[in-house]
């Protein structure tokens, strides 16, 4: 059913005759709600005239030159009402994905004309990015096609990355905090582990957020095309699907096809030689492991593996783990882990490892690499993630993909073809879901019209190792080597009366200033929660608090929490639960 | 496999409406990429709009007059080669291979590859000091939403900070500035009267006709450069008795010798290279204005007006000081042709330093020439005359030719003026002196 407006100039205040000096729809168009229609020229300003609903232009009534004043029809518009019906009667064979009326068959591809059936927005990618850019854009009044080529959404995030890795880490958490129990005289029996039930606890949790996710597509009646998808041009992708091929037509674009875990090239094809997704899988608890590149994501495997009972080595090409993170950090951390590790081989690479039944023989050169080969039974290769730019057909579409796989964009997300828009891991570092999301909804509303830009200044990072380390904001590290002049306030948690009580007195929160203006320009914090408090840090940059604003606000007593106040206290000179400070107060 | 592709107006540097003055292929003809199909008249130049594919027109979109932008269908053109998905992407089982679909009515903008716009970094030493304006995430995005630069609105909250109503105030304000300083661009009002509005039929027969579009472009742009800069003009006459007999032998020599058949040196060549000499000298001449700073150039592009049927323009020879005279003269000779012709691309009228208008093969004495923003000066050059000259102990028949050096006095000073002019009568007296 389908349901005819006018729409007429709205209230522009007090002129009269104003003339029409652009229009931006043609009839036939699909337009969203606020999208522009027309552009008038008053002898003082130009004023653009959204739509107030969404739909498809029927008829315009103005041309250029003509002069409007408020009330003036406009065009004749029939509302979305139809499309909803369409796509609301999907037909219910469980067997392929349905293609209802956005997508168009493979063989007959309009000619000359997009369909008027094409889709508003095409989202190649079902990650958090890709998810996310579909359903804000659905909810923006799009008609949204999403195409992912696994069989559920959420990509490497929920499916094998952020989340299933959490699930492992919270279980060895446990794991280890009942064996620390003996230090206050609570004595567990060494834990018994079931692998079968754990993996099964594992993908039960990763299976709760994907149904979500499938739901909610459908509550926002998101086509989801299951398929490998290829740009064919500017305004048509091929989705290789399980029953063949099908073409579907857009308007608009968001590529948010993430990245991939680096293969090393020298590796032998062995099953016992994974990425993080094979370790993931937990397909056996090995006895002596060795983690290839000493970054979060191998860290984090490393650290579920030595609490279900593995020997873990770690080798890593540069001069520390966790590069890019301040190395004060990164000491507590290697405190704390001395016993983890049966190796740590910095400025060590891996040259080659011969697959033998007995175990992988591992050849090692470099500043710390042992003189004999050594033997391992696991093998996870976490040497960095590679964007997936090169394998969609994105220079079909004109898209320009540099050299490394990575796709430019501007701060709307656009690539160098306008209507197209990137997002995520594809569009460079950080390679963080909450970053992609953020990204996402700033193309979704960009795509709808909106004049959205990632304006966000700071982006935090957690590695949620055995202690988390939280970072947000310059580092001082950063800040070192670019000569600016920043002032510290550093609170150690061997003054914090809760981090003692939670045996975390190794812990520290650290906050950086601007010297000139006392605004806050970063912040870092080691110790149980980190990832959870460092939300405030960013919220304080973000807001341009100074030490004053954080120092003043109340945190509650007794938490860790509290630290980031005390810790804004300290920069001031005003702290009390530290020895006296030489600092001035004003 | 052929397939049918459409033409599409590329980029056009941001003009629109670009009216179609010829057609340059008809249907059935054969085209090679890259071919010009129509061509365009933009506000100074002319372009053509070339095929992206080899193949054959089959159906021409536009006719004489038409005003296109870009995106603009042209034409229809029959590829002769086959779409690159079917090379790429053939999938035998498919029920029909996937035809590429013909490219869709929805504008396609896309920017050149090497587009240093896009980018999109997270640098998080920006944060210190006071390269991002202070407002939050909140102010930001509504700033945006009315198309604010928070790096133009003061904040009045606490240490700075700019809130929501900072920005509502800051669109005020800028709103509530004359209709006129938003006209012209400049933000200073001028307070003039209004242009007189006359019923010209009351006192005879009229004729009404529009402006040609250069004259239109033109007119702006020297009504502004005439209202904005504050002109005095130089005038001298020097003598070139001795240049035109060198420059009248040097054509006789090359007429005869048949070398650089064609090529005839003109004055206004000479002038463009003694101009450089002088500019050299007086680099104050070579520069422009960028708010509090001047723009000193380390390059010498000369323009020189040309008068055109359609109206004026002013192409630019490039490095001047790297040409000889003969290049020199060949390279106006094809400009002026180009211009002539309407065909100057937007590029050859770009980049100029100094400017030279000659009105010497028409006549005149004296004249006051508009300078050319953001250009600093512009040498008006008049006829030449024999004149009876005081060489001390009697009057000597010269060929004096009169100069009119018009220049920005918020750049140049009067005495500075003096000296330029004096130096170039110098050295078109003695263009040895160029060697200098």
């Amino acid at each position: 059913m389908s349901n005819l407006i006018d729409i007429k100039v709205p209230d522009i205040g007090d002129f009269h005759d104003v003339p029409v000096i652009e229009i931006h729809v043609r009839p036939g168009q699909r337009i969203a709600a606020e999208a522009l229609l027309l552009t008038l020229e008053s002898d003082k300003a130009t004023l653009d005239v959204p739509a107030p609903v969404g739909g498809v232009v029927k008829e315009l009534r103005v041309k250029v030159g003509d002069k409007v004043a408020q009330g003036h029809l406009i065009a004749i518009l029939e509302t979305d009402a139809t499309d909803a019906s369409v796509a609301a009667a999907a037909p219910s064979p469980p067997a392929a994905p349905v293609a209802p009326a956005a997508v168009v068959a493979a063989a007959a591809p309009p000619a000359g004309n997009l369909s008027p059936d094409a889709a508003d927005l095409l989202v190649l990618g079902g990650g958090p990015g890709g998810y996310s850019a579909a359903f804000r854009a659905a909810d923006l009044g799009l008609k949204v096609v999403l195409v992912e080529r696994y069989p559920t959404l959420g990509g490497v995030c929920l499916n094998v990355g952020c989340i299933p890795s959490k699930a492992l880490l919270h279980v060895a958490a446990v794991i280890e905090e009942a064996q620390q129990g003996q230090n206050f005289g609570v004595h567990f029996a060494a834990p018994q582990i079931d692998l079968d039930r754990l993996r099964a606890h594992k993908e039960q949790v990763v299976g709760k957020l994907t149904q979500g996710l499938a739901g909610m597509a459908k509550a926002r009646k998101v086509t989801v095309v299951q398929g490998t998808g290829q740009f064919v041009d500017a305004h048509h992708l091929s989705v290789t699907t399980d029953g063949g091929e099908q073409t579907i037509a857009f308007r608009q674009a968001i590529i948010a096809a993430g990245s991939e875990a680096v293969r090393l090239p020298f590796l032998p094809e062995d099953p016992r030689i994974v990425t993080s997704t094979g370790a993931l899988k937990l397909p056996c608890v090995p006895q002596h492991m060795l983690v290839i590149g000493g970054g979060i994501i191998g860290l984090e495997m490393a650290t579920v593996y030595s609490a279900l009972g593995a020997r873990v080595s770690v080798v890593e090409m540069t001069d520390g783990l966790m590069p890019g993170v301040d190395r004060d950090l990164v000491k507590i951390f290697e405190k704390r882990n001395a016993s983890r590790f049966e190796q740590v081989m910095l400025k060590t690479r891996v040259t080659a490892v011969e697959a033998r039944s007995e175990g992988l023989r591992v050849h090692f050169e470099g500043e710390q690499a042992p003189v004999q080969p050594q033997d391992y039974d696991f093998i996870l290769v976490s040497a960095g993630r590679a964007p997936n730019g090169k394998k969609i057909g994105a220079g079909q579409a004109g898209v320009v993909v540099d050299e490394r796989g990575f796709i430019p964009v501007d701060r709307q997300q656009r690539t160098n073809v306008s209507h197209v828009f990137a997002i995520g891991d594809i569009v460079g570092q950080p390679m963080l879901a909450h970053k992609a999301v953020h990204e996402a909804h700033v193309a979704a509303e960009a795509a709808a019209g909106q004049k959205s830009f990632f304006d966000a200044r700071v982006i935090p990072a957690v590695a949620y190792t055995h202690p988390e380390i939280a970072w947000v904001g310059l580092t001082e590290t950063q800040a070192k080597s670019a000569g600016v002049a920043v002032e510290k306030g550093l609170f150690p948690w061997a003054a914090s009366g809760r981090a003692i009580a939670n045996e975390a007195e190794y812990g520290v929160t650290k906050l950086l200033f601007d010297a000139a203006t006392q605004r806050i320009v970063g912040g870092a914090i080691v110790g149980p929660g980190a990832g959870d408090m460092i939300g405030e840090i960013a919220l304080a940059i973000e807001m341009g608090a100074d030490a004053l604003d954080i120092g003043k606000t109340i945190h509650p007593h007794p938490t860790l929490g509290e630290t980031i106040g005390l810790a804004a206290e300290a920069a001031h000179g005003s702290c009390t639960d530290l020895p006296p400070q030489r600092k001035k107060q004003p | 496999m052929a397939d049918l592709k459409e033409a599409r107006v590329p980029d056009l540097g941001g003009s629109s409406e670009v009216p179609v003055i010829e057609l340059l292929v008809k249907v059935g003809d054969t085209v090679k990429k890259d071919q010009g199909l129509i061509t365009l008249e933009s506000d100074k130049a002319t372009m053509e709009v070339p095929s992206a594919f080899a193949g054959v027109v089959r159906d021409i979109k536009v006719k004489l007059g038409d005003q296109l932008s870009e995106g603009a269908l042209v034409a229809i053109i029959e590829t002769t080669e086959a779409p690159a998905l079917a090379a790429t992407a053939a999938t035998p089982a498919a029920p029909a291979a996937p035809a590429a679909p013909a490219a869709t009515p929805v504008a396609t903008k896309v920017a050149p590859a090497a587009e240093s716009a896009l980018a999109h970094t997270h640098d998080a030493t920006q944060l210190v000091g006071t390269a991002l304006p202070y407002a939050s995430p909140a102010v930001r995005l509504f700033a945006r939403e009315l198309g604010v630069d928070l790096g133009k609105v003061s904040g009045t909250a606490r240490g700075g900070r700019i809130n929501k109503d900072d920005v509502q105030n800051y669109v005020k304000a800028t709103l509530a500035k004359p209709a006129l300083a938003t006209a012209v661009g400049t933000g200073s009002g001028l307070n003039l009267l209004s242009w007189p509005n006359v019923d010209f039929s009351k006192f005879g027969a009229i004729e009404s006709k529009p402006l040609s579009r250069i004259k239109k472009i033109s007119g702006a742009n020297l009504a502004r450069n005439w209202a904005m800069i504050p002109h005095v003009t130089q005038f001298d006459e020097v003598d070139i008795g001795v240049l035109e007999e060198f420059r009248v032998a040097l054509n006789k020599e090359n007429e005869k010798s048949g070398e650089k058949s064609g090529i005839k040196l003109t004055l206004l060549a000479f002038l463009i290279k003694a101009s450089v000499a002088a500019l050299k000298k007086f680099p104050e001449f070579n520069a422009s204005l960028d708010g509090d700073n001047l723009i000193l150039k380390q390059y010498y592009h000369i323009g020189f007006a040309a008068d055109t049927p359609n109206g004026l323009v002013v192409p630019v020879i490039r490095d001047v000081d790297q040409k000889g005279l003969l290049a020199i003269a060949e390279e106006m000779a094809s400009l002026s042709k180009s211009a002539r012709d309407g065909k100057l691309q937007p590029a050859q009228m770009q980049g100029g330093c100094f400017s030279i208008s000659s009105l010497g093969g028409i006549g005149g004495t004296a004249f006051t020439p508009i300078i050319n923003a953001p250009e600093v000066a512009i040498l008006g050059v008049s006829k030449g005359e024999m004149k009876p000259k005081w060489d001390g102990s009697q009057f000597q028949p010269r060929l004096m030719l009169p100069l009119s050096l018009s220049y920005d006095h918020r750049v140049i000073d009067g005495a500075a003026a003096a000296r330029f002019i004096t130096y170039l009568g110098q050295l078109l007296a003695d263009m040895r002196r160029v060697l200098l």
